[in-house]
C-alpha cells in the first residue's frame, strides 16, 4: 500500500527538521524564561494546579501525527486532555498515567462523518442523551473511531462521561439540487442570488453607517437565511448527488456565489474532478460504491473505484465512509461503520496515496465538521484523541489495541469481549532475545529459585513468537508490495 | 454481663407483676435477630403489639402464656420497600411531586390478606406515574382503616430518571424553583425584619409566636430560627415543597434508574445539590450497571454508586457478563464497592412475593453475604423509609412484626408457619 519510490522522504525530512524544530522552540523558550514571564507562569501553575493536573502519555510508538510525519518510537504526553509534547525522551510528571506502545503505531483517532447509532440512541441533545456504555460506541472505539459525525455535529466518543463532548454542531445547511426537479434548482438559484444581493447591500451599508449614521439597513425582504449563512461562511452547504450534470450544476452554483460546497455521494465526481477542484468542493464518498453507467450517454459515468484517486489529485478534499452509518450486524459484513478503515482500503487501491487516505478519515472529516482545532491530527494543543494499532491502520489484519480519547484510555483490546480472543497481544514485556552462544546477564540472587523450572521453557516460547512476529511483518510487506 | 441478666431476669418479673394480661412469651429455636445477629435458643416478650425483650433462655414468669417451637427460627417481618400492592391509580401528571400514595390506600385489598402469608408485614408503596409521581407512603399490611395502616407518609419521593433532556431539565427546573422560593422567602424576611424595626420597642406577643413555631414542626433549621421572632415564611408552592423538602433533608429521593448511563445523566441532573438519595435500580439479565458499581474498574469521570454509598433498590437476579453466558452477582459487586442493597420481588406480584426469600437465597449462594442478604430484606428497606425505629429487626421497643419459619429461611424447602403484625398472629394456627 505504500508507494515504495516516495515514502521515505518526508520520513526523513521529519527527521532531519526535528532536531531544528526543538532546538529552535527550545531557544525560544529560554528567551521568554528571562523576562519576568516566568513568575506569572509559575502563579499561573499554581491556579492549575488546585484541581489536580492529569497526566497522560503513550511512549515509544511509531507516531504517525496526521500531517504526514511519522516519528519511530517517539512518545506523546497530554495534560487535562491536550496534547502537551510530541518527541523522543520526554520529562514525564509524577503521577502520569502510561501507555506503553512500544512495537505499535499511533494515529489520531479517526473521525466518522457520517455515522449513526454510536452514542446510543442519542440523536439530538446529546449531552442529555448519550449512552456512554453503550455496545456500538466500544465496536467504534474497537474501529478507531474516537469522533462521530451524525447530522452536522461531531460528537467525542468519551466512554464513560457525559460531559464535554460536543465539539460542534448543527455545521451543515443542507441543500437538494437534482435534475428531477428543475423548479428547485432555479429556486435555489434564486436564494443565493437574493442573499448575495443582500450581502454586498449590508456590507456596503457597514462601510458607509461609520459616516452617515442615519442611514437605513437594507432590507432583509426575500433574504434566505440559511443561503445567508452558507455565505456568510456560519455553515457549510452540504449536498447530496451523484450524477455527473447535478455536481456540474452544484459546482457552477458554487463558483457563482463564492462558497464551497460539500456533497455526498459523488459516485460520478471522478469525471469532472477539475471543475470541482475549481469550486473549491469537498466531497464525501464511498469508494466500494458501484453504478453503472448511464449508456444512452456517450460521455464518462458511472462509478470508479479510482473515484478518491482522481479527484485527491484535482485538489477536492475527500472524506471517506462506509456504505451504512450504523453498526450492522446483520447481511454481509465489511459494509459498515466499524469497516471504516477497511473501505478507506479500496481508495487506496484506486490511487489514493497513503497520506490523503488517513487524512480522508481523520482532519478532512474534521475539517468539514468544524473541529480541525481539536482532533483529526496529533499535534500539540490538540485534543489526545489517539488510537494504538499493531500494523498499518488500513490493513485488514490490523487491530486497534487501545483508544484513548481526552487524554484517557476508553478502549483496550484484552479488556472488551468483542476481539480479545483474536491475537491476543503478546506480555509486555519481552526477555531480550540471545544469539547461539551468548550468556544471559546473571539474574539476581532472589529471581534465581523461582526462574529455575518454568522459566528457560517460557523463555523459548517466548523467542519463538518474536520470529513468528517478523516473519509475519515481512509477508506484511510483500504483499504491499504486489499491491502497490 | 450479671448486670445484663438481672435485667433480663427482672424484666419479666415487673410484666407479669403489672398484670397485663396480654403479654406474651414466644420461645423459639433460634433468632435471626438482623441487627444483632443470631440468638440461639431465643426467648422474645411480645406486649401491646411491641416486642419487650429479646435475649437468650429467659426465664419465663408463671402465667405469662408461653408459645414454645423449638424448631421454628424467628426473623423480622418483611419489608417491601418499593411496591404498588393493592393500588389501582394511574399515573397523572409527569411532574407532581406532590402525589401521595398515601391518599389511595385501599386496606381492604385481596393482596394484602396474601402477602401476610408471605411473610410481609410492611410495605413502601409508590404513587403510579412517570417522571417524578411523588412520595411513597410506609404501611402496614394489615389494618381495618386507611388511617391505620400508615406507618410514616413521605417516606420517599420517586423520581424516575432516564437518559433524556426531558427527564433531567424537570429535576433542573424543579430545583431551580426552590431556589426561587429560597430567594422569596429571603426577600419576606427582609420585608419583616425592616417592619419589625418601624415597631421598635413594641413588644410582640409571645403566645402568638409560639403558636406560629408549632405550627411547623417539620420546617427546616433556618425556618425555625426565623419562627422564634414571629416570621412566618411564605408558603411554597406545593409542587416546590418537595424539593425544599429535599433540600433541608426532611424527604429523601429514591431515584430509578435503569443503565449506567442513566446513572451518569442522574448525577449530571443533580448536579451540585446536596440531597440524600438511594438508587432503584431495574435489574435484568442483561444490565450494564456492573460499569458505574465503583469509579475505579472502569475510571470513571465521577463517583461509581459504591462509592457514593447509597442504597441500591434491586431485584434479587443474576445478570450476565456481556456477550457470554457467564453469571454475576451485581448485588455482589454493589456490597462489595460499598454500597448498601435492598431487595425487592423480582416482580411486583403475589407469586413473586412468595418466591421473594428463595430468590434472595440464590444471591446468598452466588456469594452474597447471608447476613447482608438478610438485612436487605429487613432492616435496610426500613432505613431506607426512615422506618427502621417500628420495624426492620428484633429489637426492644420495636413492633412485634415477625416471621416464624421451620428452617433456614433461605432454604427453597423452608415453609412459613406464622405471621405475626404488630403483636397479633396474622397467619397460622397456633395454639398457645
Amino acid at each position: 500500500m505504500i508507494q515504495k519510490p516516495t515514502w521515505w522522504k518526508p520520513l526523513v525530512a521529519a527527521v532531519l527538521a526535528l532536531p531544528v524544530l526543538s532546538t529552535s522552540t527550545f531557544a525560544f523558550q529560554e528567551g521568554g524564561d528571562a523576562s519576568g514571564d516566568k513568575k506569572e507562569e509559575a502563579k499561573k501553575d499554581d491556579k492549575d494546579k488546585k484541581p489536580e493536573d492529569r497526566w497522560f502519555a503513550v511512549l515509544n510508538g511509531d507516531i504517525h501525527t496526521g500531517t504526514g510525519e511519522v516519528l519511530r518510537g517517539a512518545s506523546l504526553l497530554a495534560k487535562n486532555g491536550k496534547i502537551e509534547k510530541i518527541g523522543y525522551d520526554l520529562d514525564l510528571p509524577k503521577d502520569t498515567k502510561t501507555l506503553d506502545a512500544k512495537g505499535y503505531r499511533v494515529y489520531p483517532g479517526l473521525v466518522a462523518i457520517s455515522s449513526q447509532g454510536l452514542m446510543g440512541n442519542a440523536a439530538s441533545d446529546f449531552e442529555d442523551t448519550i449512552d456512554p456504555f453503550n455496545s456500538r460506541m466500544v465496536l467504534a472505539l474497537a474501529t478507531g473511531i474516537t469522533t462521530t459525525g451524525t447530522g452536522g455535529s461531531a460528537v467525542k466518543l468519551k466512554r464513560f462521561s457525559v460531559n464535554d463532548m460536543v465539539l460542534s454542531e448543527k455545521q451543515f445547511a443542507i441543500f437538494s439540487w437534482s435534475n428531477r426537479t428543475p423548479r428547485g434548482k432555479s429556486e435555489l438559484r434564486e436564494k443565493f442570488k437574493n442573499s448575495a444581493e443582500y450581502l454586498r447591500q449590508y456590507r456596503e451599508w457597514e462601510r458607509k453607517v461609520r459616516d452617515q449614521k442615519d442611514l437605513p439597513e437594507p432590507s432583509k425582504r426575500n433574504v434566505d437565511n440559511t443561503c445567508l449563512a452558507v455565505l456568510k461562511g456560519e455553515q457549510t452547504a452540504k449536498f447530496t448527488a451523484n450524477d455527473r450534470d447535478e455536481l456540474l450544476g452544484i459546482a457552477r452554483l458554487a463558483q457563482e456565489y463564492g462558497f464551497r460546497p460539500l456533497i455526498e455521494g459523488a459516485q460520478e465526481a471522478w469525471t469532472i474532478a477539475d471543475e470541482l477542484g475549481r469550486a473549491g468542493a469537498r466531497v464525501i464518498l464511498t469508494p466500494r460504491d458501484r453504478n453503472e453507467k448511464d449508456e444512452q450517454q456517450a460521455r464518462e459515468g458511472g462509478t470508479s473505484i479510482e473515484n478518491a484517486a482522481i479527484l485527491h489529485r484535482a485538489g477536492v478534499q475527500v472524506a471517506i465512509v462506509p456504505s451504512t452509518e450504523g453498526v450492522d450486524l446483520g447481511g454481509i459484513a465489511g459494509r459498515d461503520i466499524i469497516h471504516l478503515p477497511v473501505e478507506v482500503g479500496f481508495a487506496v487501491r484506486g490511487g489514493l496515496p497513503e497520506k490523503a487516505a488517513l487524512e480522508s478519515i481523520t482532519i478532512v472529516p474534521a475539517r468539514m465538521l468544524g473541529c480541525a482545532n481539536r482532533v483529526g491530527s496529533l499535534e500539540v494543543g490538540k485534543d489526545c484523541d489517539l488510537i494504538v494499532t499493531d500494523g498499518d491502520l488500513l490493513h485488514y489484519q490490523t487491530f486497534v489495541q487501545w483508544a484513548v480519547v481526552d487524554g484517557k484510555q476508553v478502549y483496550d483490546k484484552e479488556k472488551e469481549f468483542y476481539y480479545a480472543q483474536i491475537r491476543p497481544r503478546p506480555a509486555a514485556e519481552q526477555p531480550k532475545k540471545l544469539d547461539k552462544g551468548e550468556s544471559e546477564p546473571k539474574p539476581k540472587e532472589g529471581d534465581e529459585a523461582k526462574k529455575d523450572g518454568a522459566g528457560s521453557d517460557e523463555k523459548k516460547d517466548d523467542a519463538k513468537k518474536e520470529g513468528d512476529g517478523e516473519k509475519k511483518d515481512d509477508e506484511k510487506k510483500d504483499g504491499e508490495k504486489k499491491e502497490g | 454481663m450479671k448486670t445484663k441478666a438481672l435485667l433480663l431476669s427482672l424484666c419479666p418479673g415487673f410484666l407479669a407483676a403489672a398484670a397485663h394480661a396480654d403479654v406474651l412469651a414466644i420461645k423459639v429455636g433460634r433468632a435471626e435477630t438482623v441487627s444483632k445477629g443470631v440468638i440461639e435458643h431465643a426467648v422474645i416478650f411480645v406486649e401491646d403489639g411491641k416486642i419487650v425483650t429479646i435475649g437468650e433462655d429467659l426465664p419465663i414468669d408463671r402465667g405469662i402464656p408461653v408459645l414454645d417451637r423449638p424448631d421454628w427460627t424467628v426473623m423480622p417481618g418483611l419489608v417491601n420497600c418499593y411496591s404498588r400492592m393493592g393500588c389501582d391509580s394511574e399515573g397523572g401528571d409527569d411532574m407532581s411531586p406532590n402525589t401521595k400514595a398515601s391518599d389511595e390506600l385501599w386496606p381492604k385489598a385481596d393482596e394484602y390478606a396474601e402477602l401476610v402469608k408471605y411473610g410481609v408485614t410492611t410495605l413502601g408503596l409508590y404513587p403510579a406515574g412517570n417522571g417524578i409521581p411523588g412520595q411513597a407512603v410506609a404501611v402496614r399490611t394489615k389494618a381495618n382503616t386507611a388511617e391505620e395502616m400508615i406507618l410514616q407518609d413521605s417516606v420517599y419521593l420517586k423520581i424516575i430518571l432516564r437518559s433524556d433532556s426531558t427527564s433531567k431539565k424537570r429535576i433542573t427546573d424543579a430545583f431551580k424553583k426552590a431556589d426561587d422560593y429560597n430567594e422569596k422567602v429571603k426577600k419576606a424576611r427582609e420585608k419583616f425584619d425592616k417592619e419589625k424595626d418601624k415597631k421598635g420597642a413594641k413588644k410582640e406577643e409571645k403566645p402568638a409566636e409560639e403558636k406560629k413555631a408549632l405550627e411547623e414542626p417539620k420546617a427546616d433549621e433556618a425556618k425555625k430560627e426565623d419562627a422564634k421572632d414571629g416570621f412566618v415564611p411564605p408558603e411554597a408552592e406545593p409542587k416546590v415543597k418537595p424539593f425544599v423538602d429535599l433540600r433541608n433533608k426532611s424527604l429523601r429521593a429514591l431515584v430509578s434508574i435503569s443503565s449506567s448511563a442513566d446513572y451518569l445523566h442522574w448525577l449530571d441532573a443533580l448536579g451540585k445539590e446536596s440531597i440524600n438519595w438511594d438508587l432503584r435500580c431495574l435489574m435484568n439479565r442483561d444490565s450494564d450497571l456492573f460499569y458505574v458499581v465503583n469509579k475505579k474498574a472502569w475510571d470513571l469521570d465521577v463517583d461509581g454508586i459504591g462509592d457514593q454509598k447509597v442504597r441500591v433498590v434491586m431485584e434479587p437476579i443474576l445478570s450476565l457478563v456481556p456477550g457470554t453466558m457467564r453469571q454475576r452477582n451485581l448485588s455482589l459487586e454493589f456490597a462489595n464497592a460499598g454500597a448498601k442493597v435492598v431487595f425487592i420481588p423480582r416482580n411486583d406480584t403475589l407469586p413473586d412475593h412468595k418466591l421473594w426469600l428463595t430468590n434472595v437465597g440464590e444471591m446468598v449462594n452466588a456469594g452474597l453475604k447471608r447476613e447482608l442478604a438478610l438485612r436487605a430484606v429487613t432492616l435496610e428497606p426500613a432505613e431506607l423509609m426512615g422506618v427502621e425505629k417500628h420495624v426492620g429487626s428484633l429489637d426492644k421497643g420495636k413492633d412485634a412484626n415477625m416471621v416464624f419459619v421451620n428452617g433456614d429461611p433461605f432454604e427453597p424447602t423452608t415453609r412459613i408457619q406464622a405471621v405475626m403484625l404488630d403483636g397479633k398472629f396474622v397467619f397460622g394456627e397456633v395454639n398457645q
